[in-house]
């Protein structure tokens, strides 16, 4: 053997310092993102009076959904289910509101059980279809990176050989995975809460389901309210540098662009980033407002940016995606907002219907007390991730069941799958030809309510489909950088949104 | 080396034999999941980390930049040959010009980076190679008509390959590959461009005085090594079907020297033992409690335990074990071949 010597063993040692640096780096972080937030009280699910503000909207309210008996099935041969959940990036503080849906739909409809009330990502214990159990084989931890999901998906189901996954989180997560199940038509994919525009409508795998709303979806209302409430004619958008809030800021330019606004500037800093100074002084002031879907841990880092560089915010200048109004986050975005209107993701947590009260009482609340970010478990029942979870894997049981459990031959459960129906909290949830999800969204606006920044739910607009009025198609460009363009054109639900009535609004 | 010498069966010769039947009938050894995943895992990640240790032991070259070129061929392919479902140019273009345009490309731009680096040594080679690895990584994460954050999804691989045609395929075409690649790059190494590599390596003034153009020799030596990388490239993205920014960032680009260092930075053969543990410890990390999310700590103990324990890597310890008791001294393998064998990086 010989030992390393002569000119190069200087580069040697270097190769191994720098390797040993590198690899004690990448082990320190690996665990250090997940603590976005504090405690957090979200407007949802609050016990004020109801305060009937404006007329019952003539939405679909479907009724409370009431919970199975436990079980823990028969001899039946087990649906081995896998959770591809988030624990690392940018929406890794997110976790847990992921896992909570997800069990909360399983002990609410399947007859499992939490194994701890305090920590969703623990699994729970018992459930079944019919004679079938339902076994968790693994929970997948995405870093918001299509590369890790490709590998912890085939971990757990080629590996650890799950039937069925839901999940993931992340846009374009969820692109990655649609393309692999299109590999893998003996296997069946509900969505998590990712919402890239293409990973349905352009892959449409025919083994990948998404009961949740895609980001164009979620903003559904915003240009409207920005042209003709706020009188914006011009604005300029910042998003993140991926498929997701490419696709969240095509659901504002393309609805504003339709009313009669201009976009004159795009500006897209790269998802991670954490100094955003170059960015916030790329943003124009000359323009009547500003929508920012910079979203999970860069938003913060942003708005401070953008302070620093522009000033004070403006609340009435700026419009924000859903990460303005998920429980466990945007409380910590304090009054610099107040005022500002925001997209949902098809959530409305102070929507005054049984079905939505209940959801966050009896259903996130009943099943899990408390878990981070948010703390409270009832208040993050309307966050986009515990809501898109909650309704997937609820999807995915409906559609089990419509096979009695039996998924020897997957086929039958996803031909069953696309015709699932929920009956869910914010409203019925359908699918289209492509697998996503048809439902009512609902715009919102930020507020102070006791010293603290809540989100008030303001209108509602039923039947959003993920062409957006036939806006966007397989063939038409995905969303990006420079697309879609700006054009005037009309959108069925311009000037049409419907008041709502909520709880708990001054 | 005489053929009396070379027929002779040694305990190196009697291991490579065993391990390659046992590669030829893993799939009857080995589950599926070990076959289809893991060990063509390894066998790709082998020839990228082989990449590297021929410039390090024929070349005495450290690169970084390995695992641009592989990403490099990777993207070139995934640009060429998906039509219209993801992110990039959507060529649509069939399999085979796909692999042959990507390796062009490949290879084109291990020229470039080669002549960019070749005239460095030590550090800044190492330094200048990093630096080449940081800016395609960006590249590719900055430039959206190419690629973009997500990356790209959805590759095809030949139908005769995919997993659907049989399982096992893609893995005996990676296998072979491997072979072909371990074969040429010792081969190669026996040339007379390898022994002036080598001279160079070892003194290039002195190579450089003897009228050889060195930084040409290098920069060739690069360009082929880039090569090889590049095929793993193509087998990692049908493997995959999917290649990412990520997929060449700076962890993957560790990762690769990581497991050149744990095979062993002087023996081809360490490419694909290296790769081995890293991919089995990779995989089954995550399902052990208290590690999970500790991988990258784990595998960097490992890491440690083994260049303490032998700077050589298992390559090392195996050729330890093999020489018997006796500590090894600078240039026996050398003297008890008789051969052209390659000296340590040095």
């Amino acid at each position: 053997m010989h030992a390393v010597r002569g000119p190069g063993r200087g580069v040697f040692w270097l190769a191994l310092f720098i390797a040993v640096i590198a690899l004690v780096a990448a082990g320190c972080g690996s665990s250090g993102d997940n603590n976005t937030s504090t405690s957090g009280n979200a407007s949802t699910a609050a016990k004020s009076p109801t305060t009937a503000a404006t007329p019952a909207a003539p939405l679909d309210t479907p009724d409370p959904q009431p919970a199975v008996a436990p079980r823990s099935g028969g001899s039946g041969t087990p649906i081995k289910l896998a959770i591809m959940s988030e624990c690392k990036g940018a929406f890794g503080a997110f976790d847990n509101q992921n896992m909570a849906g997800a069990v909360s739909a399983l002990s609410q409809f399947a007859g499992a059980k939490p194994k701890d009330p305090n920590n969703p990502r623990a699994g729970f214990t018992g459930g079944a279809i019919g004679d079938h159990p339902i076994k968790l084989v693994g929970v997948g931890c995405g870093d918001d990176s299509s590369d890790t999901a490709i590998k912890e998906v085939r971990r757990l189901m080629e590996q650890l050989d799950a039937d069925v996954m839901v999940g993931p989180l992340s846009g374009d997560e969820s692109i990655a995975v649609a393309n692999y199940a299109k590999d893998h038509p003996d296997k069946t994919f509900v969505d998590g809460s990712a919402g890239a525009q293409d990973t349905t409508l352009k892959v449409q795998a025919p083994n990948f389901f998404r009961f949740n709303g895609d980001g164009a979806q979620w903003n559904a209302g915003l240009g409207d309210i920005a042209y003709n409430k706020l009188g914006w004619k011009t604005a300029a958008v910042v998003a993140d540098d991926y498929s997701f809030a490419w696709t969240s800021a095509a659901g504002f330019i393309a609805e504003f662009c339709a009313a009669g606004g201009q976009v004159t500037k795009r500006v897209f800093p790269p998802l991670n980033t954490t100094d955003y100074s170059s960015y916030a002084q790329q943003m124009p002031t000359d323009v009547d407002g500003t929508f920012v879907a910079v979203g999970g841990a860069g938003l913060i880092p942003f708005l401070k940016a953008y302070e620093q560089a522009k000033g004070p915010i403006d609340a009435k200048k700026f419009m924000g995606n859903l990460f303005w109004g998920t429980p466990g986050q945007f409380e910590q975005l304090g009054p610099r907002v107040a005022g500002a209107y925001i997209g949902g993701a098809g959530t409305a947590g102070d929507l005054d219907t049984p079905a939505a009260q209940d959801y966050a009482t009896n259903i996130i609340g009943k099943w899990f007390k408390s878990f981070k970010p948010g703390g409270d478990a009832a208040s993050q029942a309307p966050s986009t991730f515990t809501y898109g979870y909650y309704l997937n894997t609820w999807g995915l049981i409906k559609g089990l069941e419509e096979v009695k459990g039996d998924i020897s031959d997957q086929s039958k459960l996803q031909a069953a799958l696309a015709k699932v129906e929920l009956p869910a909290p914010y409203g019925t949830v359908k699918l289209d030809a492509n697998r996503q999800a048809i439902f009512t969204v609902y715009d919102q606006q930020l507020y102070m309510n006791n010293g603290k920044l809540a989100v008030k739910t303001v209108s509602a607009i039923p039947n959003v489909d993920q062409t957006f009025g036939g806006t966007f198609s397989a063939t038409t460009p995905a969303p990006g950088r420079n697309s879609p363009g700006c054009e005037k054109r009309d959108l069925p639900w311009l000037g049409k949104s419907t008041p709502v009535k909520v709880v708990g609004a001054s | 080396m005489s053929w009396t010498r070379r027929s002779r069966l040694t305990p190196d010769r009697v291991a490579g034999t065993v391990l390659v039947l046992l590669a030829l009938f893993a799939p009857l050894i080995f589950s599926e999941y070990w076959v289809a995943t893991l060990l063509t895992q390894m066998l790709f990640l082998g020839i990228v980390a082989a990449s590297l240790i021929f410039l390090s032991a024929y070349g005495g070259m450290v690169s970084l930049a390995q695992t641009a070129i592989y990403g490099v061929a990777g993207f070139a392919l995934g640009n060429l040959t998906t039509n219209g479902n993801t992110k990039g140019l959507n060529l649509g273009w069939a399999e085979f010009p796909g692999i042959v345009v990507a390796l062009g490309v490949a290879l084109i731009v291990a020229l470039v980076f080669g002549a960019l680096s070749s005239r460095s040594y030590g550090i800044y080679f190492l330094m200048i190679t990093l630096v080449l690895s940081v800016i395609a990584n960006l590249f590719f994460g900055q430039v959206t008509s190419v690629s973009g954050f997500g990356g790209i999804s959805g590759i095809p691989i030949p139908e005769f390959l995919s997993r659907t045609a049989h399982p096992d395929r893609l893995y005996f075409a990676t296998l072979a590959v491997a072979l072909i690649v371990y074969v040429a790059l010792r081969y190669v190494a026996r040339t007379p461009f390898g022994l002036t590599l080598q001279g160079i390596r070892d003194d290039p003034v002195r190579m450089s005085s003897l009228g050889y153009n060195v930084t040409l020799h290098r920069m060739l030596a690069f360009t082929f090594a880039g090569f090889i990388a590049a095929i793993g490239g193509i087998l990692f993205v049908w493997w995959n079907a999917q290649i990412a920014p990520s997929t060449i960032g700076l962890s993957a680009t560790i990762d690769v020297l990581v497991i050149a260092v744990i095979g062993g930075l002087y023996r081809l053969e360490g490419a694909w033992l290296g790769a081995l543990v890293f991919v089995v410890i990779n995989n089954y990390a995550p399902d052990i409690g208290f590690i999970s999310e500790r991988f990258h700590t784990l595998i960097g103990v490992i890491f440690l335990v083994i260049v303490l324990v032998s700077p050589n890597g298992l390559i090392g310890l195996w050729e330890r074990v093999t020489a018997g008791r006796r500590r090894a001294i600078p240039g026996d393998i050398t003297q008890e071949r008789g051969s052209a064998e390659p000296t340590p990086v040095g």
